[in-house]
């Protein structure tokens, strides 16, 4: 017994890690197509905000002394805002221009790793950007003393999990608590019905598209922060990761949260089969393990779709003469 | 008005195709899967051709395939010849193929490949007189690595190999190879067997590497040695965190991050810079496969950079000496590795073939 929990205390710092990536970036996909306009665009704008972050993390840790978690803080800011900022450019396309969003998406996505590691090259001769640094918090002081949740929640943590999980809290207030949450999921469903009752569908579309940017730009930050010492000019296929836990977790923020737990669980399992009890023994190959989320996602597919809760409009592009 | 833009944009782009054929560049690296600073491979390549064309004044460029098949690597080469190339550099086992056609093809153009050696996919080697192939010792270059790590007082090693391709694997069994050898002279018992022993089947950074290395680090394994390129900056992240080492490879590593210990270089640029320089005295070793080992200085641990305590220039000095001087034959396949073990008395050795070298 003592095993297995210092074996769960071990897993689950890395499962809530993944977890809180996928959770936020999906998030984020969330917010563009409840209003409306498909956003398959998450990984580049990942990149992008990587980039940025990466690269003022850096910057700032040459230049200013200041507690690591702050500066985390500040990688992570610029990360959303560039995130923000680069996702404008498919919400110009989407929405005024009434483009295919699929094909903006796909510029976005193609345009992201070649622009950094283009940049990063110019800038500092090398692709790869070095943040040297891991912002592991190991302990958080009193916290880290409670039993189970202590382990697994406060220690080896990363402000980012935090962070993801007040986001979270105040994503899901906006979305159902608020007016404009109720504008946004209109957009989505009926934006002709949300225009004759004077909601402006483009501010409100713009809005979405700019909250996911931002979202999936923290995202990148996070990718680069908790897994790696380094921005390498990709997040591994998250931002697409992410796309599939939205769709299994149908567009609902809590289902969304626990798919990418799934996800997550399976994604750290497939790697430390031979360290957990129980698991060990059934003597899967690691390929097994690594496949399970994708089958779990075809089976709830499979299952969800005849109520499949996609927003109605989504990627339809709104023209206000066509009711 | 869009007529106009299309124009515009139509012309701006004939424009910049012709302003590209204007050039002719001499020396042409075509790049391998990754890109030419991906701290490993193609940086180590690029890094001696860049070198001795700046010190020499002579026009260079690389180029990069479009995707990794043959097809992919012979258009790039192509384009290298038509803008130019005198002589191609292709780093990579992947090239073996193409090259053995591009060798037929451009009879006038020089190839060096190194890591293989071309062949029409009979894996029968044809060397024609316009090719020079190259190969390093990993091997010797991972005995080093692992000899030193055990002098360093680590007894608990893990391996982490990218695709098991055959340089890969010879890093893997070099280090074995050396860790033992360390540990026998030292009389101590090593932990270290097939289940600290594993390819990752990927070069590129996931966080799956990540929590891997960790939970190697967990249960306290003190080394781990990442032959993985892009892997490497996950293990890093692990090491730093388990506040344990890692051992980069390729070219050194040691200034990415503190809790690299060393790294299993391969003297890429120092090859390439040699074969340049007997291009240009016109005396290119066509046809020939060579194999740059200790002997020639082709593979060595960055000592200034490498963070040892116990482990000594001299200690370096000496086992570098016996290698070069071939005094100890570092083994550098499974076979290789079951004599070596009986000739220096080392005990069992705790590896399969297909631990070392995974079946299809």
């Amino acid at each position: 017994m003592i095993e297995l929990m210092n074996q769960l205390n071990f897993a689950f710092p890395y499962i809530i890690r993944a977890m809180a990536l996928l959770s936020i970036v999906a998030l984020g996909g969330l917010f563009s197509e409840r209003s409306g306009v498909v956003n398959i665009a998450l990984e580049g704008i990942m990149i992008m905000g990587a980039f940025a972050g990466a690269w003022t993390m850096i910057i700032v840790m040459n230049n200013m002394n200041i507690p690591l978690q702050w500066n985390a803080f500040i990688g992570l800011s610029v990360g959303a805002i560039t995130g923000m900022v680069f996702s404008l450019f498919h919400a110009f396309a989407a929405i005024h221009m009434k483009s295919n969003q699929i094909i903006s998406a796909t510029a976005l996505n193609f345009f992201a790793p070649a622009f950094a590691i283009f940049t990063a090259r110019s800038v500092t001769g090398d692709r790869a950007l070095n943040v040297r640094l891991d912002y592991a918090i190991s302990e958080v002081p009193i916290l880290s003393n409670i039993p189970i949740l202590g382990p697994w929640l406060f220690t080896n943590a990363y402000l980012s999990t935090y962070l993801a999980v007040i986001i979270f809290i105040v994503a899901y207030i906006v979305l159902y608590k608020t007016p404009f949450g109720l504008r946004l999921r209109s957009c989505g469903e009926n934006p002709h019905a949300a225009d004759s009752l004077g909601v402006n569908i483009y501010k409100i579309r713009y809005a979405g598209v700019m909250i996911s940017g931002a979202l999936a730009g923290l995202g990148g930050v996070m990718f680069v922060l908790s897994f790696s010492t380094r921005f390498d000019g990709a997040v591994a296929g998250f931002g697409f990761l992410a796309l599939a836990v939205l769709i299994s977790g149908q567009w609902k923020p809590i289902r969304l949260i626990l798919i990418a737990f799934l996800f997550a669980l399976f994604r750290v399992i497939s790697e430390i089969p031979d360290e957990l009890v129980g698991i060990r023994n059934l003597n899967l190959p690691q390929e097994i393990w690594r496949m399970l989320p994708f089958i779990a996602t075809l089976v709830i597919l499979a299952i969800t779709s005849k109520g499949s809760a996609a927003p109605r409009a989504v990627g339809e592009p709104f023209d206000a003469g066509k009711r | 008005m869009k007529k106009v833009l299309f124009f515009t944009i139509m012309l701006l782009a004939v424009f910049v195709v012709a302003a590209c054929g204007a050039r002719e560049y001499e020396i042409a690296m075509v790049t391998d899967v990754g890109d030419i600073d991906d701290e490993s491979f193609n940086q180590g390549t690029w890094e001696g051709i860049e070198a001795y064309a700046l010190a020499n004044g002579i026009s260079h460029r690389y180029y990069q395939p479009q995707g990794e098949s043959k097809e992919d690597y012979l258009d790039a080469i192509d384009l290298a010849v038509t803008r130019g190339a005198k002589i191609v550099v292709t780093p990579g086992f992947m090239f073996e193929e193409a090259i053995h056609e591009a060798q037929a093809l451009y009879p006038d153009v020089m190839f060096i490949l190194l890591d293989g050696v071309p062949h029409a996919g009979d894996w029968v080697p044809d060397i024609a007189d316009n090719t020079v192939s190259i190969f390093y010792a990993e091997h010797e270059s991972g005995f080093l690595a692992g000899y030193a790590a055990v002098k360093e007082g680590m007894t608990s090693l893990g391996f982490f190999g990218g695709v098991p391709v055959p340089p890969v694997v010879r890093f893997g069994v070099g280090f074995i190879a050396g860790a033992y050898y360390a540990a026998d002279e030292m009389g101590v018992t090593l932990d270290f067997g097939p289940n600290n022993y594993e390819y990752r089947y990927s070069f590129a950074p996931d966080d799956t590497h990540r929590v891997r290395a960790a939970a190697w680090y967990d249960r306290d394994v003190q080394v781990i040695f990442s032959a993985a390129g892009g892997v490497g900056s996950n293990v890093m992240a692990a090491a730093q965190t388990a506040d344990a080492w890692m051992i980069g490879v390729d070219v050194d590593q040691g200034g990415l991050n503190d809790h690299v210990l060393t790294s299993a270089m391969k003297a890429l640029d120092v090859s390439v810079q040699q074969m340049l320089d007997l291009y240009y005295d016109g005396a290119f070793p066509g046809g020939e496969s060579r194999t740059l080992t200790a002997t020639e200085d082709g593979v060595a641990l960055p000592m200034e950079s490498s963070r040892f305590t116990n482990f000594t220039q001299a200690d370096y000095d000496t086992i570098f000496g016996l290698l070069s001087d071939g005094t100890i034959e570092v083994p550098a396949n499974h076979e290789e590795l079951v004599a070596f073990f009986a000739e220096y008395e080392l005990g069992d050795l705790p590896f399969a073939a297909t631990d070392v070298l995974p079946a299809d």
